[in-house]
């Protein structure tokens, strides 16, 4: 008993949590659902997207292309080469999962967010938690998204530039906060900075998104470049 | 059922298992990975250069109060490891910049 007490903790806890970033989740899930009226794609078809990819970005890509959907194969790689970084993502929550089941990694894996994956990274380097905290950051995170899409979708007339309040600003200020929050002293500055220039290069050239997974792959080898010499 | 809702739901179902398979494979994958060695030390990198790479061409392109912004987010992170009254400071920042000087 005293052990489910603990592990619903763990879900309530990562659920609250992830509130304040989904502030700004709500305002992206209303952006994304204003873009769906507008290019008429159905209530239904909404829900699909959200329930089964919970991707935002790539929902994006995928609305933004509806009145050319025909072009089955661009689509697709576009959406999923946005989703790449998840590889990635997935990689580095090894050690939170280490055990669980085979079950609870195929249950909780598919509700993880660029947004609930940084506030469990940040959380596990303080204090010990489980899957759990992931899960409950997830459910909350995708209750925001859903209601945020549903909202934007049915008073797609009246929400004004969200821009000019700086709403598309908040995950990004959530996740420099969250990143300064991992640095662990001076041996990781020059591993960080070639991210953030192999990042900012790579996207100032080819656009895309395909900067993020480039960054963090640069930077991480050499992290190891530096670390194995001692 | 007429072609476009045919095609949006073959779209649908494909970019669902596919960001799915990448979630999962990525974790189970890095199982396989022993806890010592450069490939632990290369995941452990992974999360705070994946944030960064994320955040620094957007931070970069509002230019000057970008960087006000993330300094002060600094700042603030480093006083009171406050993460939702760094987010409010960053975004008011960026929102007092866009309205005022442009």
């Amino acid at each position: 008993m005293a052990t489910r007490t603990y592990i619903s903790n763990d879900f309530i806890n990562g659920a609250k949590a992830n509130t304040p970033i989904g502030l700004s989740v709500f305002a992206y899930g209303a952006v994304l659902g204003m873009l769906c009226a507008q290019k008429g794609v159905e209530i239904y078809q909404l829900t699909l997207m959200n329930v089964f990819i919970f991707a935002g970005t790539s929902q994006f890509i995928i609305v933004d292309k509806w009145n050319n959907i025909s072009e089955i194969f661009t689509i697709v790689a576009a959406a999923l080469l946005i989703n790449l970084r998840y590889f990635l993502i997935g990689a580095s929550l090894n050690s939170l999962f280490k055990k669980s089941s085979l079950r609870d990694k195929f249950i909780y894996m598919h509700l993880v967010a660029d947004e609930n994956w940084a506030v469990t990274i940040e959380r596990s380097k303080r204090e010990s938690i489980t899957p759990l905290f992931l899960f409950g950051g997830g459910i909350c995170l995708f209750s925001i998204w859903s209601i945020g899409t549903y909202i934007g979708y049915i008073f797609s007339g009246f929400i004004s530039d969200p821009s000019k309040y700086a709403l598309d600003f908040a995950f990004i200020a959530i996740f420099t906060a969250l990143c300064f929050n991992l640095y662990q002293g001076k041996r990781n500055l020059i591993p960080w900075l070639i991210a953030a220039v192999v990042a900012y290069v790579t996207e100032y050239l080819f656009g895309g998104n395909l900067y993020i997974v480039l960054g963090a792959i640069a930077g991480s080898l050499v992290g190891v470049i530096l670390e194995a010499k001692k | 059922m007429n072609n476009h809702e045919l095609y949006a739901l073959i779209i649908i179902l494909l970019v669902s298992i596919g960001t799915y398979g990448l979630r999962l494979s990525g974790l189970l994958l890095s199982g396989k990975i022993s806890d010592e060695g450069k490939i632990r030390i290369f995941l452990d990198y992974l999360p705070p250069t994946l944030l960064l790479s994320f955040v620094t061409p957007v931070i970069l392109r509002e230019g000057l109060a970008g960087i006000f912004a993330i300094f002060f987010i600094a700042v603030c992170m480093y006083k009171t490891k406050n993460v939702f009254l760094s987010m409010v400071i960053g975004v008011v920042t960026i929102a007092i910049s866009r309205n005022f000087f442009y």
